[in-house]
């Protein structure tokens, strides 16, 4: 309620509040709109509401204006816009239906207005603005209702477009622009004329009084404009969902809320490639000095994305990354003298004769490339076609397409260069076209094949991360990741085994350290899971992860077979499972150790012509399985990359007819095709493709009986990671299986398995203060777990002594071997630590013990089973 | 028990065929092994009426022949045996060249020779069918990739009425189908398990004529449903050989060339109902002629696929429905080329195969430098030539990999008379379309 005292004084500052579709399409959240405004109001503010159409409204509206001579179609349309808004009108519970109909009848003149046949473009103006008029006047009418009271102010009347250089008659009424600065007179004037105003967004009046349209994002355009006129102390876009974000969440579901970003950056982070805030909306606002908040209106609790002039002392860092689609490259190489005068000028005046746009542009001194970005006229005209011949009179022309063009966005780009270093080394393998990197230092771009850029930018978001170019650690910049706001059907909510029986490991660590610990009864869960999968046949163990014994057992009982890699683990496994469940995938094997695994009954796996060409009688007559390099590898890191030329694994696919020839010549049975491209991965996609492709090739042989897509599967093992969702996992594999039917699917995991089952303990040795760094020394060293030396792999660390004390010391946490990469975890936050303190080093199931060495002679950490 | 292998076998015994409640049950087996069942099912089978049932009864028995040849080419025994009533002296004709030529890339492949094993026994006579007034309509097979779908626009903008048909389970398909806008019939077909075990005991495997196998099925869901014509999509460029062997002309599309076209719509004509019509729309047109087409319309950019090896798959990006390394998606990327917007092309495909030095030899085949035409459904040799020399006259093109040396290596060895694409463009040649539909290629002229 409106109270004397929360009244606003004469000079009391303005907010401008800006609310989409959805957010004014049901009375519930009309309330939430009218609870924002009045928090505002009681805080002394006066507020601006700006107001999009009912969702789906400006759609129809489009509709009606493109239905050109079919009348009967604009009555129809018109017909479901009244009743959306006679019905919304209802319920809201609205009285005094006056105004509203005011509009219905402005519809119904339009829609049949002769110039409707034509679409002449002032009426198809007014026909579209109509859906914001009519949404402000419900809103008007409902919020004073409420004891809100709201005054309707008509946006035209305030915001004057201005004609462009260049602009034309399309784009003067239906993609306008208002040139907008701080109006003392115009704030004044409103001030004096209330408290709580409601405003259309979307549009505008041009110098003959007409109405015109404000284009794409339109809304957020309006509300900035507002903003800057009556130099508002902020405009909020109202949204539904918390901000910008560090990547498009929907591909990195752990991009990270930026809680704070300078006009520019923002500008380039919406140009780039996020959705949620079209970057026309900044210009207004940065001129004016306006600072503009994105928030979502189902979590008013978050602060959302704040942005406002830099601060000049913040520390450089990435911000995001995006990448953006379908970007057409053209280089042009020039083919006059040397140092030609007026050569780009040549090139660039034919582009603007053909309407074309350039984006990037990067030079040498022969060359000049530029970017396109995609649009309709490229696809279905000739436009590029008649630009190639015309640019061929001046150079030889290259058309470098389809591409992808990847940005890092962030203030000080330039000083972050040898951070980027690890994540530039992504690009390896991939064709990189382009790179650019504009003086005012925020962004950096990289144009690569769009074929390779699959799976690009959320390996970029993990390496900014873990390079900590992106300081993700800083909360001024940084807030939640998006999986933690929003996928709720993606959080961990489970509590990991040890947490539960950490007096258990605390009594075991008294005895002795470093020890690992394995939990069996998450062993069997973890296989249990993967048997609950529809589409694969048979699962196999990847021993090479964890052969200890009771390990092996627990998995061989739920129905696994084992998948060997040497003759002592085909002795190990052959002890615990039936000939017919043993796999030898080895790789650059000497001859004997096939007979020997022939011998056991194990299905042996070749990936070479070499044992065929030169070892052909071993293998005559035989049933093997061929495993093939699909051309590129997949993971957390380069060493775990097991497919592209660069792998020493699997078949090259050129050779696979002459593998045929071989085998046809020894009566060899391909029965199975096989690929493994990498550890680690947590995207279903890379199976499909994966299953897909070797099915395919399945087709090119007469007996094959199983496809063995591999292992794989990702663990997650930041906080904020999502776990692989199985369930995806198999519908994807489900499909694939339909159309082929013919094919069993094998898949043969490690690490899924046994990484989480597993823990290290050990014990503080020391601890030590360096200049700004604290490091913690224990007993357990990379010669126990070598896998953050070898792999920059992440391992949650916690002190299970204090399990219950803040951490709030940041840690190098590191071991007792001589060797500067003995670190097991850097910048860790863990409670103040002592001698004899049990340190936990979680998810070391996997590749821990099995790869433990004695270097310097130390013995590495036994093992015990729980 | 195990399956014996096929290849001891002596005969190949055809035991019978059945109809019932929508579906078609074709039986067959070598020697005493186990029956082969085969299962096709028609959805929402109305009841046959009287005066079909004579000419679905023959039907019946040309798809149990012609389905046949999936099980008869594991073994390829020296005999085949008809229990269930031998064929006609035509019949047994048209099944002799059906199966010795449509498995000729299956022969060649496994280095067999199968003229002195195929010959289908035969017995009696027949009588010449009558008309039986099917209604005038069309089925028109949809097999994702651009021929079919030019058919469909051609036939939507001629106004025939015509039903979308396809015969298993591909997403892809019923997808493109969707896009045609155009009522849809899906016919399923289960392969007897047995043959697969056939295959692990190490039978004879390769390439069958699926299209006759299509065709007769297509047959009876004419006769079941009631339409009088039934619309392929096979050009020119499908009747002419691969490659010779052992002086015998191997053709992989052999069951899309005119001569199986025309051969198996008089058998129908004399067989089945002199009403019902077994035609191929673009006959008269190139591969290139059948590509321009398609470029008039973008709505199956995102949806086509004409590649064989990741066709069953439909996935959101280019590369789930284009491998990108077979002969099909390298002809069709070539004869695309020539008619569409170099970014919608790249677009479609994902990747540009033409600046791609690994995929010379591919392009080589097509344009039949170096080697033999793929076994594959692609354009003749000098349609892919024509195609390539026009890009390398398009400054947005000539500067690609292959483009390139296309110029400097290929071009200077051909004949510059015969790389002309609008000669390639004409239709030509005979076609086999009912009065009604005649008018189709020839207003494309």
């Amino acid at each position: 309620m409106n109270s004397l005292d929360s009244a606003p004084r004469a000079h009391a500052g303005w907010i401008v509040v800006k609310f989409g579709g959805t957010s004014v399409s049901t009375r519930p959240r009309w309330d939430t709109i009218g609870r924002i405004a009045r928090d505002w109001h009681a805080q002394g503010k006066r507020v601006l509401i700006v107001v999009s159409a009912l969702s789906g409204i400006t759609d129809k509206l489009k509709a009606i204006a493109e239905a050109g001579g079919d009348s009967e179609r604009r009555l129809q349309l018109k017909a479901e816009i009244a009743a959306r808004h006679e019905a919304m009108f209802d319920e809201l519970g609205l009285a005094d239906r006056a105004t509203l109909q005011y509009w219905l009848d402005r519809l119904a003149a339009l829609a049949a207005d002769t110039r409707a046949e034509t679409a002449e473009l002032p009426w198809q103006a007014e026909v579209l603005a109509l859906g914001e008029q009519m949404s402000s006047t419900l809103g008007q009418a409902y919020l004073s209702a409420q004891g809100l009271t709201t005054r309707w102010l008509d946006a035209r009347q305030h915001l004057l477009a201005q004609a462009l250089p260049n602009q034309n008659a399309w784009n003067c009424y239906l993609s306008a622009s208002v040139p907008t600065a701080p109006d003392a007179a115009f704030a004044a004037g409103l001030a004096a004329q209330g408290e709580v105003f409601i405003s259309q967004g979307f549009m505008a009046r041009n110098a003959a009084g007409e109405t015109v349209i404000l284009g794409r994002g339109g809304s957020d355009t309006s509300a900035a404009y507002f903003g800057a006129l009556l130099k508002a102390e902020k405009v909020e876009i109202w949204t539904d969902v918390a901000g910008m974000f560090s990547a498009n969440p929907r591909i990195v579901p752990s991009a990270r809320l930026l809680s704070r970003l300078d006009y520019e950056e923002a500008q380039e982070i919406a140009t780039t490639g996020a959705k949620v805030l079209h970057p026309r909306c900044l210009n207004p606002v940065r001129e004016a000095q306006v600072p503009l908040v994105v928030r979502d209106t189902n979590r008013p609790e978050l602060a959302g994305t704040e942005i406002r002039a830099s601060v000049a002392a913040a520390a450089p860092s990435v911000k995001a990354v995006s990448e953006r689609r379908g970007i057409t490259l053209i280089s042009m190489e020039s083919i006059g003298m040397w140092q030609q005068v007026g050569f780009l000028a040549d090139v660039f005046e034919r582009f603007k004769r053909h309407g074309l746009s350039i984006d990037l542009i990067s030079s040498a001194e022969t060359n000049v490339t530029v970017s396109l970005d995609p649009s309709e006229n490229l696809v279905n005209s000739d436009v590029l076609s008649a630009l190639a011949a015309d640019l061929a009179e001046v150079c030889r022309v290259k058309v470098i397409a389809p591409c992808t063009a990847v940005t890092l966005v962030g203030r000080g780009m330039r000083s972050l260069l040898p951070r980027l270093a690890g994540v530039l080394a992504e690009f390896d393998l991939l064709r990189v076209h382009l790179v650019s990197q504009s003086s005012n230092n925020l962004n950096l771009t990289i144009v690569v094949d769009e074929a390779a850029a699959d799976g690009l930018v959320p390996t970029l978001h993990a390496a900014l991360i873990k390079t900590e170019a992106l300081r993700a650690e800083d909360p001024a910049v940084f807030g939640p990741a998006w999986s933690e706001l929003y996928a709720s059907a993606t959080s961990r909510a489970e509590t990991p085994w040890w947490r539960l029986r950490r007096d258990d490991l605390l009594q075991m660590a008294a005895q002795q350290t470093p020890r690992y610990v394995y939990d069996l009864a998450t062993v069997r869960e973890r296989a249990r899971r993967l048997r609950s999968l529809a589409a694969t046949d048979r699962w196999f163990y990847a021993l090479k992860a964890n052969s200890h014994p009771s390990v092996l057992q627990a998995i061989a009982d739920e129905g696994f077979g084992l998948e060997c890699v040497s003759p002592a683990e085909l002795e190990r496994a052959a002890a615990l499972v039936p000939a017919d469940r043993l796999l030898f995938t080895p790789n650059f094997a000497p001859q004997h150790e096939y007979a020997a695994a022939f011998g056991l009954g194990a299905r042996v796996t070749l990936d070479n012509l070499y044992p065929l060409q030169h070892w052909g009688e071993t293998f005559r007559g035989r049933e093997i399985i061929l495993r093939v390099d699909l051309g590129t590898g997949r993971g957390h890191h380069d060493k775990v990359r097991t497919g592209g030329a660069g792998s020493k694994f699997g078949l090259s696919l050129d050779q696979v007819e002459e593998f045929r020839q071989l085998a046809r010549r020894f009566d060899v049975a391909v029965v199975g095709l096989h690929a493994h491209l990498g550890s680690g991965i947590l995207d279903t996609g890379h199976w499909r493709e994966v299953y897909a492709q070797l099915a395919a090739l399945a087709q090119r042989f007469t007996r094959i009986e199983a496809i063995n897509i591999g292992g794989g599967l990702g663990v997650p093992t930041r906080p904020d990671d999502a776990p692989l969702d199985l369930a995806a996992l198999d519908a994807c594999l489900v499909e694939i299986k339909q159309a082929y039917p013919q094919f069993q699917l094998w898949m043969e995991p490690g690490r899924y398995l046994v990484a989480e089952a597993g823990v290290l303990v050990a014990r503080v040795t020391q601890t030590k203060r360096k200049g700004e760094y604290r490091y913690v020394g224990v007993d357990a060293g990379m010669n126990s777990l070598i896998r953050p030396a070898l792999y920059d792999a992440w391992h949650e660390i916690v002190n299970l002594t204090r399990e219950h004390d803040t951490a709030d010391t940041l840690y190098q946490v590191v071991g007792p071997i001589c060797e500067s990469g003995d670190v097991l975890g850097s910048n860790r936050r863990l409670p103040e630590c002592r001698d004899g303190d049990v340190i936990l080093i979680a998810q070391a199931g996997a590749y821990g013990a099995s790869m433990a060495s004695h270097y310097n002679l130390r013995i590495p950490a036994g093992e015990s089973v729980v | 028990m195990p399956l014996s292998d096929p290849r001891k076998a002596a005969a190949f015994r055809f035991i019978r065929a059945g109809y019932r409640d929508g579906v078609a049950q074709l039986v067959y087996a070598f020697d005493q092994g186990s029956e082969l069942v085969e299962r096709i099912t028609f959805p929402d089978a109305p009841v046959l009426p009287p005066e079909r049932e004579a000419a679905f009864a023959a039907a019946l028995k040309l798809l149990h022949f012609v389905a046949g040849v999936s099980y008869y080419k594991a073994g390829v025994p020296g005999l085949i045996v008809v229990e269930n009533g031998e064929p006609d002296t035509p019949t047994a004709q048209l099944l002799d060249a059906l199966y010795l030529h449509g498995l000729g890339e299956f022969a060649y492949q496994n280095g067999l020779d199968l003229r002195e094993h195929i010959r289908f026994p035969r017995a009696g006579t027949f009588t010449p069918a009558t008309a039986l007034g099917l209604p005038a309509r069309s089925l028109l097979p949809i097999g994702g990739g651009k021929d079919s779908l030019v058919s469909a626009e051609l036939l939507r903008q001629h106004g025939e009425n015509a039903t979308a048909v396809w015969v298993g389970n591909s997403p892809l398909i019923a997808a493109c189908v969707v896009q045609t806008g155009l009522p849809g019939l899906n016919i399923r077909r289960e392969l007897a398990p047995e043959l697969f075990e056939y295959n692990k005991a190490g039978a004879w495997n390769g390439h069958i004529p699926v299209t006759a196998i299509n065709s007769a099925i297509l047959v009876l869901a004419a006769l079941l449903y009631g339409y009088d014509s039934i619309v392929f999509s096979n050009e020119r460029s499908a009747s002419s050989a691969t490659l010779e062997y052992d002086g015998q002309a191997v053709n992989h599309q052999w069951s899309k060339s005119w001569e199986f076209e025309q051969s198996l719509a008089a058998w129908l004509r004399s067989h089945v109902a002199a009403d019902l019509n077994y035609c191929s729309l673009l006959r008269p047109l190139s591969e290139l002629a059948v590509t321009r087409l398609f470029a008039r319309e973008v709505r199956y950019d995102a949806f086509f696929s004409s590649c064989n090896r990741n066709f069953r798959i439909l996935g959101p990006r280019p590369a789930d429905r284009w491998c990108g390394h077979c002969p099909k998606c390298h002809f069709v990327f070539l004869a695309l080329a020539p008619f569409v917007p170099k970014p919608r092309l790249l677009g479609i495909f994902g990747r540009n195969l033409l600046d791609d030095d690994t995929q010379q030899q591919g392009f080589d085949a097509l344009l039949e430098f170096h080697g033999h035409k793929p076994f594959e459904c692609v354009g003749e040799g000098r349609e892919s030539r024509a195609a390539l020399y026009a890009l390398s006259e398009r400054p947005e093109w000539r500067e690609d990999a292959l483009v390139a040396r296309f110029r400097q290596v290929v071009l200077p060895q051909l004949d510059a008379a015969e790389l002309d694409l609008d000669a390639l463009l004409r239709p030509a040649g005979p076609q086999g379309l009912p009065p009604r539909l005649a008018g189709i290629p020839d207003a494309l002229c």
